[in-house]
């Protein structure tokens, strides 16, 4: 079983505030949960998407960039002209501004 | 049948063009059922307040078009129900989590978009689990929703309100989106037609994100003509969208009649009585000419693993924006930390939070080659597994799930349980391959009739195939 060190790291890796209670039921469920995706350990690397043989369907699967054009977004696109949306989504904002904890401070 | 709401899609559209009924007579009727059954099965978090404008506006845009000689798109002036995951412009969507909180949706989804253009009426958003994450709808933050057929049992899940409200007659068709399963299996638990795309067919632009190589939006019917409905009008590549696919983008299969059963996945855990109608179905099938040819897929007993690897991996990348500084809940802290931490642990429910840690874990660095590499590889392997097997057959089948709608609470102390639900969907997902569920009869639990839902899978890009056999499966059943 995965200890309560353990679920508590990773709570603090993912940003997630657990409380003490909810840590001894994650350190079970987690165990159990990896305990079966574990099966993947009997996997053998060889003949993975990267080697030749697949089919170009299949190739399709292999990341490759898309790219669009870099350029604003046109006047009547579904996404042009939301500002003021997106800022009145800011839990707090001034003007068109998201007001942020300041992060930088001096050095005590 | 007298009731309005209970047409199908395609029986409603005949009735509109022949100016037999209005747009707004069948809006009633859904917002009146809606009325008399909503408040036990909990199918919608929010019904919209224009739904009848939106409807006269329909009425008024096929009154212009036969004015003006232009035929009517087949969805204009269908009421149709929406998961709460999916963005309308101007409209709360909150993916069923307390951490979307007074969200309001800057811009339409592609879909919505197409769905617009096609004049459809929106009823309003369903419930879900949260995120999407789960199989049975209770992992709403607010609250479960119930199986219309069952009200002691759930209607599956993730995509649950959006099946509940059809399968009750409260929507004509709706729009779900599936991971792993989240539109087949509540497809066959209500005892509708559910499809998962091809990956790429449709547009993710808009949809909240939960495993961005895995989801993809579909409808929720009555019927597969429906189905295909709604499949042909949201469909099509998308600059939104990297990942769309052109319709040629596959090679075309020419339809034949072999279907392929992969009997060594049948072997244990599935209800016996699931069984017997899965037999039946297929005995039907092979009286209207198909052949039926036993398949291996290898890999396939490892899918639900290789799934739960990756999907969380992609889940704790998703969900890493939810962070109380652009929008939605804000709890503030002591520190920065405090501040992402306190507005995470409170805006996220439990199996969000799970997922999210598990994510975390199978993506650090001490684990990462064990499980994600692994899994990456194994996912690899199936897919050429399941191109194998469909260039002799023309689609795999199975059950949809391995039994009929489960009890509310039997299963949400287990998360592991609750996994295992996904057994037969979750290849599609990892493949990319389009499946669809249809229903093959009803099971007795308790004296009530549940409904249980057929699987096929086809080739990439042969959603054709699976609407063929699908109506043939279909008629058999009228």
């Amino acid at each position: 079983m995965i200890s309560k060190e353990e679920v508590e790291q990773l709570a603090a890796l993912a940003r997630l505030e657990v409380t003490p209670a909810e840590v001894e039921g994650l350190q079970k469920d987690i165990s159990n949960i990896l305990g079966y995706v574990g099966q993947v350990a009997a996997v053998s690397l060889q003949g993975n998407a990267l080697t030749p043989g697949l089919s170009k369907a299949s190739s399709l699967m292999q990341p490759y960039n898309v790219l669009r054009p870099d350029v604003p977004r046109a006047v009547g696109d579904t996404m042009a002209g939301k500002e003021a949306e997106l800022v009145a989504a800011f839990p707090k904002h001034e003007g068109m501004f998201n007001i942020v904890r300041k992060i930088i401070q001096k050095d005590e | 049948m007298s009731n309005l709401n209970e047409l199908s899609i395609t029986e409603a559209s005949k009735k509109l063009k022949a100016g037999e009924i209005t747009s707004v007579d069948l809006a009633r009727a859904c917002l009146d059922e809606i009325k008399k059954r909503d408040i036990s099965l909990h199918a919608f978090l929010e019904v919209y307040g224009d739904v009848l404008e939106q409807a006269k506006a329909a009425d008024a845009k096929r009154a212009q078009n036969k004015k003006e000689g232009k035929e009517s798109h087949s969805l204009l002036g269908i009421p149709l129900a929406l998961k709460d995951n999916i963005l309308i412009e101007g409209r709360t969507v909150s993916a069923a989590s307390k951490i979307l909180e007074g969200y309001v949706a800057t811009f339409d989804a592609t879909i919505i978009t197409k769905l617009k253009e096609a004049g459809a009426v929106f009823l309003g958003r369903t419930n879900m689990d949260e995120f999407a994450h789960g199989g049975s709808t209770e992992n709403s933050a607010f609250g479960p929703t119930k199986n219309p057929h069952d009200e002691s049992r759930v209607p599956g899940g993730s995509s649950g309100g959006s099946a509940a409200a059809v399968a009750a007659h409260m929507a004509l068709g709706a729009l779900g989106t599936d991971t792993g399963g989240s539109i087949r299996e509540p497809a066959s638990f209500c005892g509708l037609v559910g499809l998962k795309p091809t990956y790429g067919a449709v547009s993710r632009s808009g949809l909240i994100a939960m495993g961005s190589s895995l989801d993809q939006a579909g409808p929720l019917a009555q019927t597969v003509a429906d189905a295909q409905l709604i499949f042909e009008t949201i469909r099509g590549k998308d600059a939104l969208d990297s990942t769309t696919i052109a319709p040629d983008t596959y090679p075309k299969k020419s339809l034949g009649k072999r279907i392929g059963v992969p009997r060594h996945l049948l072997k244990e855990g599935i209800d016996k009585d699931v069984l017997q109608k899965f037999d039946a179905a297929l005995d039907a099938l092979k009286t209207k000419g198909y052949e039926v040819v036993d398949v291996e897929l290898p890999l396939a007993g490892l899918a639900l693993a290789v799934y739960y690897v990756i999907m969380p991996a992609e889940v704790s990348a998703n969900l890493a924006r939810f962070d109380g500084v652009r929008y939605g809940l804000s709890h503030k802290g002591k520190t920065l930390f405090d501040d992402y931490a306190i507005s995470r642990g409170k805006g996220f429910g439990p199996e969000a939070r799970r997922r999210i840690m598990l994510g975390t874990y199978v993506l650090s660095a001490g684990y990462y080659d064990a499980y994600f590499g692994k899994a990456t590889a194994a996912r690899a392997q199936l897919r050429a597994d399941v191109e194998r097997v469909l260039k002799g057959v023309d689609v795999i089948v199975t059950p949809t799930a391995t039994s009929p709608a489960t009890k509310l609470g039997e299963k949400t102390d287990d998360p592991l349980a609750m996994y295992l639900m996904d057994i037969f969907t979750v290849t599609a997902n990892l493949t990319g391959n389009p499946a669809l569920s249809v229903p093959m009869g009803t099971v007795t639990r308790d004296g009530a009739h549940l409904p249980v839902g057929i699987q096929f899978m086809a080739a990439h890009g042969d959603e054709s195939a699976l609407f063929t056999i699908g109506k043939a499966i279909e008629a058999r059943q009228d």
